[in-house]
């Protein structure tokens, strides 16, 4: 188990130059900190963010703005806004009036929304006092099952990920001193959530008399709810699409460090609220984990896909992490079942005398058995990337069907081998252990791509496996092997 | 008093040696500012206001400097507390804020003038001075705006901090005696700057925050 010390944290210091300066582009940053050209972004790729009803870019716009044709409940968001500052949410309007109702009760009435409007467009909350475009959209229902744990607003997931693979997650919790929001400096709680399982761990908060910004508080239950509820191992829903969203929002958005925020619609599931090109360090506490650890040993990997991504994440930073970790950095991480591409045995055809040499290839699934040196072909595969031969050739000879002891076989292998391996595709005989019989097998050289590697290795030709390749512990140096999953 | 032969040949070239002082101070406070943000992790209203706040210092001495801080938070969170509530856009408000800043330093300044308050000479000191600490209000208004009143407050606590500290350095005689004939600390604190620039490490404040992390707790 990983044992916290400073060297695993991550500081504001190192955040900026080791990770957001180098892997996010400016212009990744640029569409990041734009709301609506996130969600365009994100609508292209299929995922989910909350409806737009209006943008207002000019106060001519808010002019002319039909208020009757706003539902009752809608969020008031600057598009270029920060750390929440000026979201306003509504959750209903007053009957005959144009008033509408926010969380703690209060109303706004359509002068003073009109004027929280015009701060929006005069840059009162976006990044650097800039004039900035007011977004009104859809106010996010509340899943049923998260809406025990929270007050009066909706709970989002942050998602940290880097290189493609998951790194840390949290989930914030609404609560009364907060006023419905999401925002952990007003008071709402930040729990960790188990990477692996999406379970939730540890809950904190900063007291509402902290003198200090930033100082957290551990607690174990919900605030300020009828019936408070324990805040951990609570199975956050939809965990690995989840997963899946925040992943595809790293690609998408170009980023390579961010940090994603979903919310889980009662209707429409996972939505995204926004994607952050500067994600806060706030989660390592939640997590009471370091965010830097994880950081390093995912940075250089070589993640070849979502799920990939995902399995990575869910193996190092998961409930279960084994010491020999440390010995990942670098290495390529594979699965138990790999999808391998097997090269055929070279075609040569001789068309109007113009050799031409030509290569075949499938995928096929290789397991990958640590337990046994050598690696092993099935004979059906051995036949179909051209070795038809070979088995036939091996068949006609009449060697022993078994033999009682290695010694037996080695003895047979070392008097009648040179004859069998005139065969030109024949590398050797190798004696195995078939249906619990010792026999002896021929041994051809084929090329095969693991993992992007190219490799030529010698299988032993049997019929005594599960996969059409196993392969063994002598190929296997320099690849760590992802047992929680099979391929799929 | 005398000078190095290039610190001469400077002031013989149409800079006094007043404007000399300020210039390396300002460029000694941006260093102090750089190192509070990064080493510390002191968050300040930017590099800007602990500056004019340290050299307006200089002037009023830390003193009056720090009174006259205080009445120029009072009032613009006085002012601040009552506009609020009147519907109005925000340079208005901020606009209002200074005419009742403007009022309430007025009347300071007679009340010292009248009932001493243990405070004499407020007469002798610079208005720019006074003007440049006024300016203060503005920083604190918009953090309360666009954060909270704690965040505000919680900025402005290390902006007088640093403020503070950076009128210790120059009103020791340090820059009037020492630094101006050592003219070769400037390219020194653009050395110590680009240092700070490449640090990696945690910043004290960090070391704080995340020391509940360290408590023999094993990683989820």
């Amino acid at each position: 188990m990983h044992k916290n010390t400073f060297k695993d944290i991550l500081g504001l210091n190192r955040r900026n130059q080791e990770y957001i300066r180098p892997h996010n582009p400016p212009s990744a940053k640029a569409v990041a900190d734009n709301k609506i050209v996130t969600k365009r972004i994100l609508k292209k790729e299929g995922i989910n963010t909350p409806d737009v009803y209006k943008l207002i870019r000019s106060k001519k716009q808010l002019q002319y703005l039909d208020w009757s044709s706003l539902p009752k409940s809608f969020v008031i968001k600057p598009n270029k806004g920060t750390g929440g500052n000026g979201i306003i949410v509504f959750y209903g309007k007053r009957k005959g009036e144009n008033a509408w109702i926010r969380p703690n009760g209060k109303t706004m009435s359509q002068r003073d929304i009109t004027l929280h409007i015009e701060n929006i467009l005069e840059g009162r909350y976006s990044m650097g006092s800039k004039k900035d475009t007011a977004i009104i959209e859809e106010r996010v229902k509340i899943d049923p099952f998260l809406k025990q744990y929270s007050y009066k607003g909706v709970p989002d997931i942050r998602i940290i990920c880097f290189n493609g693979v998951p790194i840390m997650a949290m989930t914030r919790l609404p609560t009364k001193r907060s006023n419905g929001t999401a925002n952990l400096h007003s008071g709402a709680i930040c729990t960790g959530i188990d990477i692996s399982t999406g379970i939730t761990t540890y809950s904190m908060h900063i007291p509402p008399r902290s003198l200090i910004s930033d100082t957290y508080e551990m607690i174990d239950k919900t605030l300020d709810l009828k019936e408070n509820k324990s805040l951990s191992g609570i199975q956050i829903p939809n965990w690995n699409d989840l997963l899946v969203i925040a992943l595809k929002c790293q690609k998408v958005s170009n980023l390579g460090y961010i940090g994603v925020d979903i919310a889980i619609d009662r209707d429409k599931g996972p939505v995204v609220f926004e994607v952050n090109a500067r994600p806060g360090l706030g989660i390592q506490v939640a997590n009471q984990a370091g965010l830097r650890w994880r950081l390093e040993k995912v940075k250089g990997l070589e993640v070849r896909s979502i799920k990939h991504g995902i399995r990575i994440g869910k193996n190092l930073f998961g409930g279960e992490i084994e010491e020999s970790i440390e010995s990942i950095s670098g290495r390529k991480v594979v699965n138990i079942v790999e999808k391998v591409c097997v090269y055929h045995k070279p075609k040569v055809s001789d068309k109007k005398k113009k050799t031409k040499i030509k290569i075949d290839k499938e995928f096929t699934k290789a397991f990958l058995d640590t337990g046994v040196l050598s690696t092993r072909i099935s004979t059906q595969l051995a036949s179909r990337i051209g070795y038809t031969d070979v088995n036939k050739y091996f068949k006609q000879l009449e060697t022993p069907k078994s033999f009682l002891t290695f010694k037996d076989a080695q003895e047979y292998i070392d008097i009648q081998g040179q004859k069998i391996i005139n065969h030109s595709d024949i590398v050797r005989l190798a004696k195995i252990v078939e249906d619990g019989q010792i026999v002896i097998r021929p041994v051809i050289n084929i090329h095969i791509k693991i993992a992007r590697d190219k490799k030529d290795l010698n299988a032993v030709i049997t019929d005594d496996i599960q996969y059409p390749l196993v392969i063994g512990r002598s190929e296997l140096t320099g690849y760590l092997i992802d047992t929680s999953t099979t391929f799929k | 008093m005398e000078y190095s032969p290039f610190t001469t040949w400077i002031l013989n070239n149409g800079v006094s040696s007043q404007t000399l002082e300020l210039l390396i101070a300002i460029a000694l406070l941006a260093t102090l500012v750089s190192i509070g943000r990064y080493i510390f992790g002191n968050k300040t209203y930017g590099i800007y206001a602990p500056i004019i706040l340290a050299i307006a210092y200089s002037y009023t001495g830390l003193k009056y400097g720090l009174v006259i801080t205080a009445i120029v938070i009072l009032s613009t969170l006085l002012s601040y507390s009552v506009l609020r509530k009147i519907r109005m856009h925000y340079i208005t408000r901020i606009a209002i804020n200074y005419c009742i800043l403007t009022l309430s330093l007025t009347l300071f300044l007679m009340l010292i003038n009248k009932y001493g308050l243990t405070l004499e000479n407020m007469v002798n000191i610079s208005p720019l001075a006074i003007v440049s600490i006024a300016a203060l209000g503005d920083f604190f208004t918009k953090q309360y705006v666009k954060k909270s009143l704690k965040t505000s407050f919680l900025t402005l606590l290390p902006t007088i901090a640093i403020s503070a500290l950076g009128w210790f350095l120059i009103t020791r005689d340090v820059i009037s005696t020492n630094i101006i004939n050592n003219l070769w600390i400037i390219p020194v604190l653009i050395l110590a700057n680009l240092l700070i620039g490449q640090f990696k490490g945690l910043r004290i404040k960090d070391l704080l925050r995340f020391s509940s992390i360290l408590n023999e707790k094993d990683n989820a």
